[in-house]
């Protein structure tokens, strides 16, 4: 549903001269494989073994009553990412400036509770009016 | 189309309710709750980098297998990173 979201807003996002860019653990067969399932306009990165994730400080591992469950109902994190560990990156979207700065960070450890995609684009606003202001 | 939460809020009530497609038992719901109680307890969301932190830059293959650098897309203005945990 997050892909779906982002979607919904990737023309704004680039009328607003900005980028989309998604990071998952998941190898590039099943990146590709979504991205055409999806029909999605931005790029599907692989973050192999969570490397960025973690210098984002959004790792966490799954427990070992879940990974029970959902290996119970066909679940395989370990084939899908390469991930022996069961970690994980929590729900995160970010906004980063040209100058490399995070100006939007949410983070939840819920994953049912996502930001809003018009809380997204209202950032990306603000930052191309202060862009225009300094020039 | 109604909003993102909205729509993860009807998610979450339909799989909760155990009926179909989902059919989820009580005791897996019971077991997810727990989860997510304790990745809330220790303050996770907490540690992650925030407003005003310098983002770390990145070099990964897109699905195509074709090298995304972060430093080449700031070039062109800001970026919306979303971190995903996978299609399943």
């Amino acid at each position: 549903m997050e892909l779906e979201a982002l979607q919904g807003i990737d023309s704004e996002v680039k009328d607003l001269g900005a980028q989309i860019v998604v990071l998952t653990p998941e190898l590039e067969r099943y990146t590709r494989a979504l991205h055409k399932k999806l029909n999605v306009t931005f790029d599907i990165l692989t973050d192999l073994h969570l490397k960025i994730a973690e210098q984002f400080r959004l790792l966490y591992v799954l427990p070992d009553y879940l990974r029970e469950l959902y290996t119970s109902v066909g679940n395989a994190l370990d084939r899908f990412h390469d991930e022996p560990e069961f970690r994980l990156p929590m729900p995160a979207r970010y906004v980063i400036d040209k100058r490399g700065i995070i100006r939007a960070a949410a983070v939840s450890a819920d994953y049912t509770i996502r930001p809003e995609p018009s809380d997204t684009l209202n950032v990306l606003r603000a930052l191309k009016t202060k862009a225009r202001q300094v020039a | 189309m109604a909003d993102l939460q909205s729509r993860l809020d009807e998610f979450k009530k339909a799989f909760e309710s155990g009926a179909p497609p989902y059919n989820a038992t009580q005791e897996a719901i019971e077991t997810m709750h727990r989860a997510t109680a304790e990745l809330e307890a220790p303050g996770l969301a907490n540690k992650a980098l925030r407003v005003g932190d310098r983002a770390p830059q990145f070099r990964l293959f897109n699905q195509d297998h074709v090298e995304v650098d972060s430093a080449d897309l700031l070039r062109q203005g800001p970026v919306v990173v979303s971190f995903f945990r996978g299609h399943w």
